[in-house]
């Protein structure tokens, strides 16, 4: 069997394929490969993450070293002993060697020497990185993180006047400098508490008393994910991590203890113009990445601006949403302490207004996002617990109109 | 051919016709009915191949609708539950219905020609094993036929996310039959080829001079016997949760959804080694023939090739570093991962030993062959980066890890298989592949294939999970998403001129006389494409690698094999068995029982069962009337003599 293998003809297509991939990546951000995300796991901005980080770039040299080496064995051996022609490949065949014992017992003893310079690192890593080491357990900060189907409740130690705790949902807000232990809890399937620049994630199982430590090195405003898949809206099941200095973090403390704000309307005032609902498209980016000047936005410096009221408040549409939040029977899922709702089953929206981010860190808390959630939540978070035709238990419709005035109300609750 | 039919119910030697009507013997040799009777082993190996072929190709559908979803951010092509859906039947699809069914395939005909045998051991149980394995797969892709939809809990199907409470549809049951199905096929099916490897050896083909395919077959297929039994376990528990209300993974009454992943993954990861372990045996097959050396350090691999399935089941929990297993079960399961390692770098070792002074013949199996240990060695560097612990919590169900495991299952896996189709094609057909085009398909499918997987390794490390049907534009995730979809329809690209190439070679394939490849092992030795009893005389063995031994001993074997044939003879001739219906009947109840317990409406209060516990009795009472059928039967054959044993195909006469 005689086939020439025409070199001639791989020229055009290497040049072809190199054409196709220039033409693809021209409209592509082609700085991808060094991961500078906010998801990133190459950025370690706290003591765990580092360990990992530290440990993976040691995997990575190892591999990389051995790589190189087998690779570059690999080629020379395919170069070298290639038949070049048909006499060639019908010469007399070459010598019939079964290999050499002393060869494979030194390749093995090298392949091990090579895992034990991962697994040292490995070892240690596992210790530190599973609980906060013990002359720091007196520091640490405990909080308890609930999954549900498809956002995060957060457990402070922090007690209300009253003796209840306080609870946020969506977004953690942690002090810097310590570390923060956190029980993971779940209501329902299996999640995954990640935020990859503080540490690896930790899954919550049912029956089952996981948690995980971190510890923020400065303050920040870090991007978290689920990341265990848990039905129809896995994707969209987010949270952010808020880390603040001491006295900043006992501020925001002292101001989520208190109860909702009230924004006192003149008796009789009609709402004014109503802005309109938008619409959005089905899983719209539904995150401005900059001010309103078309800069690029400071994320955590637009969370300390989003602590503050807004300027101008249409008080008798907040007063139309209040009354909306009880007659759509919102309260029966949601607490908002100070304004007689009770309900536990969904996230507390006593500070709702505070968040960066609502729908489960999926949209940015502006009164347009938070009404296109109101209004069709299953278009925003496909098979979510709180709407399914309606609002459950009822099967309540909520108009756009009144949308835009609950989106009016939470957006005062700071 | 009219064979002479024997029963143990008349006299010894009558024809089929003096048989009871019930107690029929099939004998056609073709059409419909000579395949659905077959116990060839090389036609229920086509079959195989056929059918995962079949499913290869709707899973690859279903990846490029993953790939279209992720194109670009906050994409809409897929609502969220038919996005779920794809990536479920995509891994389910992918493991269970191509690439196992695929190294059936090689098993089933390849297995028994290179160990000089004339069927397996069981050869209506290996039809058995084909027909339960294809009712498997249509329980499990009937949803996409039903208003319930197909399965979308991952193809991990984890606890409690497939019980009653999250996932009220029938999805869920049909993937839990379905997969019941696959798990009786699989175990059957190796029990087959394990009793074959011991038991029909040819004469002198002592262990250590098997074919290192037919040791991955051996390992593989006690992996299966030992693996399948937990999914198996986990499965049932999970239907009886979700049938009969039992507790096993039902959170509200204490059930430990745990418990399931620990299942899962006593087979999950020997299962790892049961997609990878054929693949390394075909390499191991084709760098020697195209080398044109023996494979270098033979006992090592086989070795080797062994501890991987022993410590296969030692590292299962690698997969759940981040379930909080507590510091030393995390080390342990670190270490003997680490431990894996070793053995696998051995083979890679060892392989490139085989190439080290040979006379290389670049032929597309080469290509694929060499593409194999390049593509196998990226996936198991970032398999080693799993494996140390801390640094896993970061990669688990990230795309770093559908790079790895991409990597590993299709650079590793589906390259060997393929490498393996054009290496065999010569045999199975007497046709051989066009060179040219072979090159071409090796080249684009080389190329799509990294440009799709390799930036997912990025994009992982920069912190997107897996599973997840949209993302936002603001994480840095765009570029390397948008250049992988490029890259999956260049690697579909590849595949359709792979087939095309296949399908073409099939009916104008120049044709070639037999061992087209300078081959080492004894399926060359034999006319192509192989007569029904493959061997006109049983070979006797004298080494390793036993075809290459009797080409450079020519004048030896000829005088051993004249003498073998004049015993053959006087022993009757070559001893045929008998084709049969049952073993199909007996997987079509499988299937209407399947049907009942999985498809069939059901209430929660028992007495509302009708028609559900009706329509799997019927599939029961068909199963055991079609299994005493296959009792009562017999396993007898016929004889023929070969009259000649050339190339013109199946010289066999009956004998009357």
């Amino acid at each position: 069997m005689h086939s020439p293998f025409p070199s001639r003809f791989f020229r055009p297509v290497s040049q072809i394929l190199a054409f196709a991939s220039l033409i693809l990546l021209s409209g592509c951000d082609l700085n991808f490969w060094k991961m500078q995300g906010h998801q990133t796991t190459m950025i370690a901005n706290g003591p765990v993450a580092a360990s990992q980080l530290s440990l993976f770039w040691v995997t990575v040299w190892v591999t990389l070293v051995i790589f190189i080496i087998v690779g570059a064995v690999l080629a020379y051996a395919t170069i070298k002993f290639k038949a070049r022609s048909d006499a060639d490949e019908h010469a007399e065949p070459p010598p019939q060697g079964h290999g050499n014992p002393m060869v494979e017992i030194a390749l093995i003893a090298a392949s091990v020497f090579a895992l034990v310079i991962i697994s040292i690192p490995t070892l240690k890593g596992i210790w530190y990185t599973h609980d906060v080491p013990e002359a720091q357990k007196a520091d640490a900060y405990n909080i308890t993180a609930t999954g549900y189907q498809w956002w995060f409740k957060f457990d402070y130690p922090e007690k209300i006047d009253g003796g209840a705790g306080l609870v946020t949902g969506n977004e953690l807000v942690i002090p810097v400098g310590r570390p923060i232990r956190i029980q993971l809890r779940t209501v329902d399937v299996i999640h995954s508490f990640w935020v990859p620049k503080l540490a690896g994630k930790v899954d919550m199982i049912p029956n089952r008393g996981n948690f995980l430590w971190l510890q923020a090195d400065a303050p920040g405003y870090f991007w978290g994910q689920c990341a265990e898949y848990c039905g129809d809206s896995h994707a969209v099941m987010r949270f952010r991590v808020v880390a603040l200095a001491p006295m900043e973090f006992a501020a925001w403390v002292a101001a989520q203890k208190a109860p909702a704000r009230n924004v006192a309307a003149a008796a009789g005032a009609a709402p004014g113009p109503r802005p309109q609902l938008a619409t959005f498209k089905q899983n719209e980016y539904g995150y401005s990445e900059k001010w309103a000047d078309g800069s690029p936005i400071n994320p955590l410096q637009n969370w300390v601006d989003q602590q503050k009221p807004a300027a101008t408040e249409d008080a008798a549409l907040i007063a139309e949403g209040k009354a909306l939040f009880g007659t759509k029977l919102c309260l029966a899922c949601h607490t908002i302490r100070g304004h007689g709702a009770p309900g536990i089953a969904g996230p507390d929206l006593t500070h709702v207004g505070s968040r960066t981010t609502v729908a489960g860190g999926l949209l940015e808390n502006t009164p347009a996002q938070l009404a296109r959630w109101i209004a069709h939540p299953e278009l925003v978070k496909p098979g979510n617990k709180m709407y399914a035709s309606g609002y459950v238990p009822m099967n309540i419709k909520v108009a756009d109109a009144e949308a835009v005035a609950l989106a009016a109300y939470l957006t005062s609750l700071k | 051919m009219d064979a002479t039919i024997k029963s143990s119910f008349t006299d010894k030697g009558s024809a089929v016709s003096n048989r009871p009507a019930l107690l029929w013997r099939p004998t056609a040799k073709t059409g419909l009915m000579s395949w659905l009777t077959t116990v060839d082993h090389k036609r229920i190996g086509f079959l195989y191949g056929i059918f995962a072929l079949f499913f290869f190709i709707v899973g690859g559908i279903e990846a490029l609708f993953i790939r279209l979803q992720l194109a670009v951010p906050n994409n809409d092509v897929l609502t969220a539950e038919q996005y779920n859906t794809m990536f479920t039947m995509h891994g389910t699809t992918m493991i269970f219905l191509a690439v196992m069914p695929l190294s059936a395939a090689f098993f089933n005909y390849i297995m028994p020609l290179q160990i000089g045998a004339r069927d397996v051991a069981f050869p209506r149980l290996n039809a058995f094993s084909l027909w339960t394995f294809l009712v498997g797969a249509i329980i499990i892709n009937l949803g996409w036929f039903m208003k319930d939809g197909a399965p979308d809990a991952g193809w991990v199907g984890y606890a409690p996310l497939t019980s009653k409470t999250f996932n009220a549809d029938h999805s869920i049951d049909m993937w839990v039959m379905g997969l019941q199905l696959l798990g009786v096929a699989s175990i059957a099916a190796s029990l087959n080829f394990i009793v074959t490897i011991i038991n029909l050896r040819a004469p002198g083909m002592t262990m250590m001079r098997l074919p290192v395919f037919v040791w991955m077959t051996l390992v593989t297929a006690f992996l299966i016997i030992l693996s399948f039994p937990a999914i198996t376990i986990a499965l049932v528990e999970v239907m009886m949760d979700r049938l009969f209300s039992t507790n096993f993974f039902e959170v509200s009454h204490g059930g430990m959804p745990i418990l399931w992943q620990h299942l899962f993954w006593v087979f999950g990861h020997p299962e790892v080694y049961i997609l990878i372990l054929p693949a390394m045996g075909i390499i191991s097959e084709i760098l020697p023939c195209f080398s044109r050396k023996p494979l270098y350090g033979y006992p090592i691999v086989v070795f080797s090739g062994a501890s991987i399935g022993f410590l296969g089941f030692a590292v299962w929990s690698h997969h759940m570093f981040t379930t909080g297993m507590g510091t030393v079960a995390t080390a342990a399961f670190a270490m003997a991962t680490m431990c894996i390692a070793v053995p696998t770098g051995v083979k890679i070792f060892n392989w490139i030993g085989t190439l080290w002074g040979g006379h290389l013949k670049m032929r597309t199996p080469m290509m694929f062959a060499l593409g194999f240990i390049w593509m196998f060695m990226i996936g198991g560097f970032s398999g080693v980066m799993h494996a140390a612990a801390p640094a896993d919590a970061q990669q688990q169900d990230s795309y770093f890890v559908i790079a790895h495991f991409h990597y590993v299952l299709i650079g590793g896996s589906m390259f060997a298989l393929l490498a393996g189709i054009h290496y065999w094609f010569p045999l199975m057909f007497g046709r051989v592949v066009d060179e040219f085009w072979g090159k071409v398909s090796f080249w684009v499918i080389f190329a799509g294939f990294n440009i799709t997987f390799f930036p997912l390794h990025f994009v992982g490390l920069n912190g997107m999970p897996r599973r997840t049907f949209t993302y936002d534009s603001n994480l840095g995730w765009n570029a390397p998403n948008q250049i992988a979809t490029v890259g999956a329809f260049i690697l579909a690209a590849g595949i359709g001129i792979y087939f095309t190439l296949m399908i073409y070679s099939y009916f104008k394939g120049q044709k070639v006389g037999r061992d087209h490849w300078d081959g080492r092992t004894l399926e060359w030795s034999i006319p192509n494409p192989p007569p029904e009893y493959n061997f006109k005389v049983i070979p006797q063995v004298h080494a390793r690698d036993a075809f290459w031994y009797e080409k450079h001993n020519q004048a030896e074997i000829a005088a051993e094999k004249a003498s073998l044939a004049k015993a053959e003879a006087e022993h009757g001739g070559i001893h045929m068995p008998f084709q049969s219906i049952w073993p199909l009947f007996c997987s079509v109840g499988l299937l209407v029982g399947a049907i009942g317990v999985s498809v069939m409406d059901h209430d929660p209060r028992p007495g509302f069962w009708g028609t559900k516990i009706a329509v799997t009795i019927i599939g029961g009472v068909i199963l055991f009337f079609s299994a005493y059928m296959w009792a009562l039967e017999g396993n007898e054959g016929y004889h023929l003599h070969a009259d000649e044993d050339d190339d013109k195909g199946h010289g066999g006469k009956a004998h009357h």
